[in-house]
């Protein structure tokens, strides 16, 4: 933990230093007066503060045989490749349209626990594409894009 | 005198107004797909209440603002009927607040006793459920006719209070979830400044002007990181094999859980109104209760039927309590509340002390409708039990894509842009850290939702007061808010207050 606290508080600190400067350039206005920085100002100090506080009493304390790894053993790189293939999705959806590109997702998706029976991932894919968009395009009234092949 | 009371506030007649908006065919098809939509959320891992409603919120824009919250609703107390469910026959629990039904649950499924542990909190949360209802229509109202008078500094201090309360009751550390909901206040501060109307944190993407949507983000902190969380085990879940039967909890069952019923529902209702409570920490208050005032303690986590009934009643009537800050002041006093309070606002309505006298449609509706989904829940639920066991047996590989897809179609269909999408999976991957590195998702999201409220109230306070932050302290009701508030932040110092705290924690684990 002693670890993963010292990163997260590093990661936090600088997160709060770059909303401070930006809430000092949006202007903090006066306490009779406050600007469009000051909530913010105030807010990304405090967190500046505490993410020092977590950073030091995470490297003071003895609890370094305690840490465990954060990825090794487990199944990360599943979650790499589902990350990726929703972010690629997010991209291609209004090119390719909803039916197209949530088939191909879904493919892909239902592959990533169960590569044995392709026909059954066919299968889930084509009719959980066919029916969310039945039900959301067309009962629910959502608008999804068509794409380039008007799918 | 207390009929004379009712008489004045037409109480009956409003009472009356409400089933029949609720019975209206919309509504009344809405409160039972929440229902349904609430209890599958509830069985199932993966989504979560807030996720659902998430989902399913842009589904409801062409439909009235009452409906809407007649189906979040729904799906709200829904969710805590089907979290028992796999409590009890599982011994994992399908949300937060049914976690410690899992010790007395499972213990009597394997004892053979699932059906009597079923039902006891089906009809506990009913019985629970009703009391919050009534406790609902007597204290909402009249606080919402006293909050007429507060001022913008009793508003900044009672926000803070919350707010302080729900990091104080932070499953992990208090330290991290005060930074979350820090975190929160700079997310929600994203979009055009309240007052001048200039753009602040948008970085010049036109789409952030709107600030950052709360579907894309709920979505992602709870559905995507969990997701992505379960992916990186191997889900088996060995669900119980026997029959289900007796349904229908036995008079000595009966004789043991009734006041564990009644002292539940009370706990639960108390805790709920409180900031930060909810439906999350009562269940285990009311445990601990149950467990000290016992004659035979050593039953509990054996399979005491004691052990099921309290805390299933006090997770349903602290769902039930938690809409009375958000009716009757406008505040919402978790992040599901949270929810409830972006769909008012999406639907143009400002929630806050009017609410109830501007919308008595919205509000009577949904009073009645608790009650008609209380009920509905009992009738649907108990009969169709070999269903939801059918649905705890869906291996997670079919579920799983489905969930994500569902995330995409809900997060995408609010604006119809895929800039939505791209926030979702940020916030998504920002979860998944910050589950493994010890934060939580709650205080950031509440604190999101009254942070833009919070400056709001801060602001005019400040121009009321021409600058001066003693305003807060020179109202009575501010100044008890605000100084609760800073005791409970400070109390983190005291070690009597850290070992009490130190317990709690390990009491959960």
């Amino acid at each position: 933990m002693k670890t993963l606290d010292q990163a997260s508080g590093l990661f936090w600190l600088s997160v709060s230093i770059a909303v401070f400067i930006e809430s000092l350039r949006l202007g903090i206005g006066k306490v009779q007066n406050p600007g469009m920085g000051f909530m913010t100002l105030g807010a990304s100090g405090i967190l500046g503060i505490l993410s020092l506080a977590l950073f030091i009493r995470a490297s003071v304390s003895r609890e370094e045989g305690k840490a465990r790894p954060l990825f090794s053993g487990r199944l990360w790189k599943r979650v790499l490749l589902v990350l990726f293939v929703l972010s690629v999705y997010s991209i291609v959806m209004p090119m390719l349209g909803y039916l197209l590109s949530t088939f191909i997702l879904m493919t892909i998706l239902f592959w990533v626990l169960e590569r044995k029976r392709i026909w059954l991932v066919f299968m889930a894919s084509f009719l959980s594409t066919l029916i969310s968009y039945f039900v959301f395009s067309k009962w629910l009234n959502c608008q999804f894009p068509d794409g380039l092949f008007g799918l | 005198m207390a009929c004379s009371v009712f008489k004045a506030m037409g109480f009956f007649d409003n009472i009356l107004y409400g089933f029949q908006v609720t019975f209206q065919p919309v509504n009344f098809l809405f409160c039972g797909i929440g229902v349904l939509v609430g209890t599958l959320v509830g069985v199932l891992p993966g989504i979560g209440p807030a996720g659902a409603m998430a989902l399913l919120l842009p589904a409801t824009f062409k439909f009235s603002p009452t409906s809407t919250l007649i189906l979040l609703a729904g799906i709200y107390y829904g969710v805590q009927y089907g979290g028992s469910t796999t409590s009890i026959l599982v011994n994992i629990p399908g949300e937060a607040s049914s976690v410690i039904t899992c010790l007395d649950g499972y213990q009597m499924a394997r004892q053979g006793r699932a059906g009597p542990a079923l039902g006891i909190a089906a009809w506990g949360s009913f019985i629970a459920g009703t009391i919050a209802n009534l406790g609902l229509m007597f204290v909402a109202v009249p606080l919402a006719y006293a909050a007429l008078s507060l001022g913008p500094p009793e508003y900044f201090s009672l926000m803070c209070m919350g707010l302080v309360i729900v990091t104080y009751l932070a499953q992990r550390s208090v330290l991290k979830a005060i930074m979350m909901a820090l975190v929160g206040i700079i997310l929600g501060s994203i979009g055009l400044d309240l007052i001048t109307g200039l753009p602040r944190f948008t970085f010049g993407i036109n789409e952030l002007t709107d600030g950052v949507g709360i579907i894309p983000l709920v979505m992602g902190l709870f559905g995507i990181s969990e997701i992505l969380e379960n992916l990186e085990e191997s889900l088996e879940r060995d669900v119980f094999k026997a029959p289900i039967k007796n349904l229908w909890p036995s008079l000595k069952d009966w004789a043991q859980a009734k006041w564990a019923i009644v002292r539940g529902s009370i706990i639960g209702f108390l805790l709920g109104i409180l900031p930060g409570g909810g439906a999350v920490i009562s269940p285990f208050v009311s445990y601990a209760v149950e467990k000290k005032i016992s004659k035979n303690p050593e039953k509990f986590g054996k399979g005491a039927i004691e052990g099921v009934a309290s805390p299933e009643s006090a997770n349903n009537a602290a769902a039930g309590a938690s809409l009375i800050p958000l009716l009757s002041l406008g505040i919402p006093p978790n992040p599901i509340m949270a929810i409830f309070f972006s769909a008012l606002i999406i639907h143009g309505i400002q929630p806050g002390p009017l609410l109830i006298k501007q919308h008595p449609d919205l509000f009577w509706g949904l009073v009645a409708s608790l009650y008609l989904g209380n009920a509905l829940l009992i009738v649907l639920n108990l009969p169709l039990i070999g269903i939801w066991v059918k649905v705890l047996k869906i291996p997670y590989k079919i579920l799983f894509p489905l969930i994500l897809l569902f995330c995409l179609i809900g997060a995408y269909s609010m604006n119809n842009v895929n800039f939505d999408l791209y926030v979702m999976i940020f916030f998504g991957v920002l979860g998944w850290g910050m589950r493994k590195f010890g934060y939580e998702g709650a205080p950031l999201i509440l604190a999101y939702v009254l942070g833009p409220m919070l400056e709001n109230a801060l602001r005019q306070s400040l121009l009321i007061s021409q600058g001066s932050f003693w305003i807060f302290m020179t109202r009575p009701i501010s100044a008890v808010a605000l100084g609760f508030a800073i005791f409970l932040l400070l109390s983190n110092l005291f070690p009597f207050f850290r070992k009490r705290r130190r317990e709690y924690g390990e009491f959960k684990e």
